[in-house]
């Protein structure tokens, strides 16, 4: 008992020590693994509200710049509504249209980001826009160039998003020309590209097509664009492509986004669940 | 009580320089400099040494809140300041000169320069090696300690001149 009581006052440092780099530890190994907490990540409230105040200042730099795109989408969008104008004088005649249902079943938010990272081997980024704003957990995050994540923590006024630039999240895409679907990964290498798996052999794939989302997710939309394949390659032996593919958005220079929600989810998840339970 | 004022400040500074400015500084994406780890070298060598260990875990837990990466700074301050009162006590015999806040005065410049040294590239390497826990590019990692190693020793000499 006494060697013992000795030995412990000796090593009392150094036990510490070891204690304090285990707890440090699980810490690191359980939010690898529950990445939910928006107290412990940058949703919280004090880094959330820090990281806001120095985006209003690095915001001043880039006014130029954001105007322009501003100005860009607004001039698309103005097109867009003439040519849907356009297109509804010829329907409003026709009686079919009012037995067709709107799909009126996705609402749009935007955000804009105040933290993000494409550096590191697991990135996030930090919106302004929380649960007050309707903003939760699993919707989807997209840009004006394309997709950006899924929202994976919400605090009051703030959301964390797992980018597309971390491994968590692979997404289901599929080759707009001819609608093979694959899953996007990224390999945590380059912010500008991931990789585009599960395209067999036999499909006619080649440099500079389009990948859009499939829509097969409840999170995402059909047809939003992903990325441009930039290199195809294909051994004697393999059954699948090495689909290098350079995103569509980038993530170095992202500050607004929007944030989709799909009000069916709930409907489409219960009903996936009630038929495979059977 | 001067002194923890002085400690308390320094902290808050570093963490406000840390995770506004240089968590931002990437160049080519390969240095990712970590000047919060002053605050650490810069404790009085006087403390405690289960109080440096507190201290160096929760510091370590308060950034990883910010930076998002919960457990990866903790582990590393930790052993920071774990190693810190072992070196001190190695390279400094002279035990005048461990009353102040470590600086190039107080512990002549070439000794603050390799204790600086050591404890930034034993954190840089935990860091990065527990950031990169399960990836393959170890080279990768490897460029990133020793560049972001040396842009963080450069920049803490270079606060330390800044101070005379």
């Amino acid at each position: 008992m006494r060697t013992l009581l000795q030995f412990l006052v000796k090593y009392s440092i150094l036990l510490l020590f070891l204690v304090l780099e285990i707890v440090a530890f699980i810490l690191l190994v359980r939010h690898n693994n529950y990445p939910q907490s928006a107290v412990l990540s940058s949703a919280n409230r004090v880094s959330a509200t820090l990281y806001e105040a120095g985006s209003t200042v690095s915001d001043y730099f880039s006014l130029r710049t954001q105007n322009r795109v501003l100005m860009d989408e607004n001039a698309e969008l103005r097109n867009r509504i003439a040519a849907l104008e356009n297109k509804l004088e010829g329907v409003e005649e026709d009686s079919l249209a009012q037995y067709v249902y709107a799909d009126k079943n996705i609402e749009v938010r935007a955000a804009k980001v105040i933290n993000n990272s494409t550096h590191l081997q697991r990135n996030y980024m930090t919106l302004n826009k929380g649960e007050r704003d309707g903003v939760g957990i699993d919707m989807g995050v997209v840009s004006k160039e394309g997709v950006v994540g899924i929202v994976s923590a919400v605090s009051e006024k703030y959301a964390v998003v797992i980018p597309v630039l971390n491994p968590k999240v692979s997404i289901s895409c599929k080759l707009r020309k001819n609608g093979y679907v694959g899953t996007l990964h990224w390999d945590g290498k380059d912010y500008r590209f991931a990789e585009l798996q599960d395209i067999a052999r036999h499909i006619d794939v080649n440099e500079g097509d389009t990948i859009v989302t499939s829509g097969y997710s409840d999170v995402f939309p059909e047809n939003l664009p992903v990325g441009i394949i930039d290199k195809a390659e294909l051994t004697e032996s393999d059954a699948y492509y090495n689909i290098k593919v350079r995103l569509a958005v980038n993530f170095k220079t992202i500050e607004y986004v929007s944030v989709i929600e799909n009000k069916n989810r709930e409907e489409q998840k219960l009903l996936e669940g009630v038929t495979q339970n059977k | 009580m001067n002194q923890w004022i002085e400690n308390i400040l320094r902290f808050v500074v570093l963490l406000l320089l840390q995770v506004l400015l240089f968590n931002n500084l990437q160049f080519f994406g390969l240095c990712t400099p970590c000047v919060y780890v002053l605050f650490l070298i810069a404790l009085p060598p006087t403390l405690p040494r289960w109080v440096e260990l507190l201290i160096g875990f929760a510091a370590g837990f308060i950034l990883d809140i910010f930076c998002n990466t919960l457990g990866v700074q903790t582990a590393a301050c930790t052993m920071v300041a774990y190693v810190r009162p072992l070196l001190i006590k190695n390279m400094i015999q002279d035990n005048e000169r461990l009353t102040d806040t470590p600086s190039g005065t107080s512990f002549g410049r070439l000794t603050y320069i390799r204790i600086v040294a050591i404890l930034v590239v034993l954190h840089h390497t935990a860091m990065f090696s527990l950031l990169a826990f399960s990836f393959h590019n170890w080279w990768m990692t490897l460029i990133q300690i020793v560049v972001s190693s040396l842009f963080t020793v450069l920049v803490i000499l270079g606060l330390d001149l800044l101070k005379r």
